[in-house]
């Protein structure tokens, strides 16, 4: 679907917004603050912050870290249908698309809920309701049985066609690798459509810049998490398209060697952002560090671009990349306490800028 | 080359030819006006968006908006110059 609005965008005032916005983030501080805290003191640190209308909303109905969790993911939808509201012409547009990746992350959390038998409830705390999808569709896929019955609700989507091909691979293999990527590719493929040819330096060049490097992000950490799952996957079937740095045939030959891998990347145009992150795969071999690294360097990358082009999508991107990042390290923290984990195994979880 | 100079000197020289001073002032001053308004216009719309969100920054949004005001006070200048 593609909507388009009349007149020129208002990237000042966007992003004059979404920025103020962003400064009132929760910083290093308040995480160190959050990590010590019992889940119930979290909730009520909550309610004295932005999460305050979320938090009494649902406080009625709800209890917990689950009140957090739910309250989390509200908020992250008011901000977000705000951004919209906000925008006007191609700006509005681009967001719109950008969203969309909602869309995708609802879809992936029907599919799991089916694949893992979660309760409905359970499913539902985890959606976000904003993005594409109206509320029904939404419910449809909460109270859907099995996965082809999500398939069939979203046949009318951009996600139906790729869903149901990936379907046999699905059955084949047993896990849940060929369907997530469809997804992800259903909404990157979207994206970039929307785009068209770019030109450097315009702020449809630099949404396409920062797209490209999200896109080559998330395919590197699919062929390192194929290499490693050692399932025995083509990583070359689920590149997605758009990228800049691998094209399927050499991402196939390094997904198969580590090293290699670091090396390109380092003398890719990534290398400096990526320094830490491939430092840390080479020395500690470890997975969820590299991805965390990666998470951060994205980050750090949308926030150089937003610096870089003040007026253009990127701080709007930014905003939103660190909004989810928020919205995840809280949820971290929360289900940590609630499980347990000690203050030092949380630290390591949270992605801070 | 000589010639060139010549004309120059004359065009610019030549009172009579051309627009008078009152008008040359007028347009000098109207066109101040314009940039004035544009560079506002996109002033004003980042600062009406920082307010928004957060009151204290009225005072300084309010003194950024008014900064293009400058380049329309210069070009007043002009009519006391060359309007006379």
């Amino acid at each position: 679907m593609k909507v388009r609005t009349e007149g020129s965008s208002n990237y000042e005032y966007v992003s004059a917004r979404v920025r103020s916005r962003k400064r009132k983030l929760f910083d290093g501080d308040d995480y160190r603050k959050l990590v010590r805290m019992e889940p119930g003191e979290i909730a009520r640190f909550m309610e004295e912050t932005e999460y305050e209308t979320e938090m009494n909303a649902l406080g009625t109905r709800h209890s917990g870290v689950d009140l957090v969790e739910y309250a989390l993911n509200r908020n992250l939808a008011k901000h977000f249908d705000d951004l919209l509201t906000w925008a006007e012409g191609p700006l509005y547009d681009y967001i719109v698309n950008y969203l969309r990746k909602f869309d995708a992350w609802n879809v992936k959390t029907a599919v799991r809920g089916v694949y893992t038998d979660a309760a409905t409830e359970a499913v539902e705390t985890d959606l976000i309701r904003t993005g594409e999808f109206p509320d029904r569709l939404l419910d449809r896929l909460v109270e859907a049985g099995s996965i082809e019955e999500v398939a069939e609700a979203l046949s009318t989507t951009i996600f139906g066609d790729p869903l149901a091909e990936a379907m046999s691979d699905f059955e084949n293999e047993g896990v849940l690798v060929p369907l997530e990527n469809a997804v992800d590719r259903a909404f990157y493929t979207h994206l970039m459509d929307e785009l068209g040819r770019s030109v450097p330096n315009s702020p449809e060049g630099l949404y396409g810049e920062f797209l490209e490097a999200e896109i080559d992000f998330r395919n590197l950490r699919n062929a390192l998490r194929i290499a490693r799952s050692g399932v025995d996957i083509d990583p070359a079937e689920y590149h997605i398209e758009g990228g800049g740095l691998f094209d399927p045939e050499e991402l196939r030959q390094l997904a198969t060697n580590v090293d290699e891998l670091v090396e390109r990347v380092r003398a890719s145009t990534y290398g400096d952002e990526l320094a830490t992150a491939l430092e840390e795969l080479a020395a500690a071999d470890s997975l969820v560090g590299f991805e965390r690294a990666l998470e951060t360097a994205l980050l750090e990358y949308s926030s150089k671009l937003s610096n870089r082009y003040p007026l253009s999508v990127c701080p709007v991107i930014s905003y939103v990349l660190a909004k989810e990042r928020e919205v995840e390290n809280v949820r971290a923290i929360a289900r940590g306490r609630e499980a347990g984990l000690s203050v030092e195994e949380i630290e390591e979880e949270l992605v801070v800028r | 080359m000589m010639e060139t100079l010549e004309l120059a000197s004359v065009v610019l020289q030549d009172g009579s030819g051309g627009i008078s001073g009152q008008a040359a002032a007028a347009i000098a001053v109207g066109l101040g006006a314009l940039g004035t308004g544009y560079a506002q216009s996109r002033i004003g719309a980042a600062a009406v968006g920082a307010v928004a969100e957060d009151d204290d920054m009225f005072v300084p949004g309010l003194i950024f908006t008014a900064l293009p005001e400058t380049l329309i006070i210069i070009a007043f200048v002009t009519i006391f110059l060359v309007g006379n």
